[in-house]
């Protein structure tokens, strides 16, 4: 059985976030090793200001009462908890050139990879999630 | 059976149970006994789930109203 979870985030709403973060933090609290490749829109999930204002699907913005009626936890605060819990966050270097990005526009702790980085790490992880 | 720590995390929603639930577990050691005491109606699968997957023992489970208590025993 691996103990790898591989997890892409390729999409940059309040609610990817969500499933992003909340199975690589139940992942990382069952002792598995976690990496999570931030690639396109993804990348949002780790931008020092845009996590704090991640967008709710059109329509979707009545589930805000809900979020908080539930007492979920923010994203950063997941992001927070994710680093600690030891989740490694890898940014698409691709993506960043071309969205003008640097490395400093990301929380800390980020490592900056291409793809083959994320294939090399992923070849032996199960599960393999897309996001 | 001897309770070694509470965990109260009544009220908290996924993944915070499961987490808090880990960091207590990391707090004590081998052979003793983790009580966690949840509302989130998730933890019902995912507390035994967790346990599952790091060999731990689920030696008591029991609902008091709308809270859900485990009895957890380290491996």
């Amino acid at each position: 059985m691996s103990n790898k979870v591989a997890i892409i985030a390729a999409n940059g709403g309040m609610f990817d976030a969500y499933k992003v973060f909340n199975i690589a933090t139940a992942a990382a609290a069952s002792e598995k090793e976690v990496q999570i490749f931030f690639t396109f829109e993804g990348l949002n999930l780790i931008h020092k200001q845009g996590m704090h204002a991640l967008e709710m699907p059109a329509g979707k913005e009545h589930f805000a009462e809900g979020f908080e009626k539930a007492n979920v936890p923010t994203i950063p605060q997941l992001v927070e908890m994710a680093q600690e819990l030891g989740v490694k966050f890898i940014a698409c270097q691709m993506t960043m050139d071309v969205m003008g990005l640097t490395k400093e526009d990301f929380v800390d702790g980020i490592e900056v990879g291409g793809a083959v980085t994320f294939l090399e790490y992923a070849k032996d992880a199960a599960p393999t999630l897309t996001f | 059976m001897n309770i070694t720590k509470t965990l109260d995390a009544k009220g908290l929603a996924c993944p915070m149970p499961i987490v808090r639930t880990k960091k207590a577990m990391d707090a004590i050691n081998t052979g003793e006994v983790l009580e966690v005491q949840v509302t989130d109606k998730g933890a019902l699968n995912d507390i035994p789930a967790w346990a599952k997957s790091g060999g731990h023992s689920i030696i008591n489970q029991r609902e008091e109203a709308d809270v859900i208590i485990f009895h957890i025993q380290k491996a």
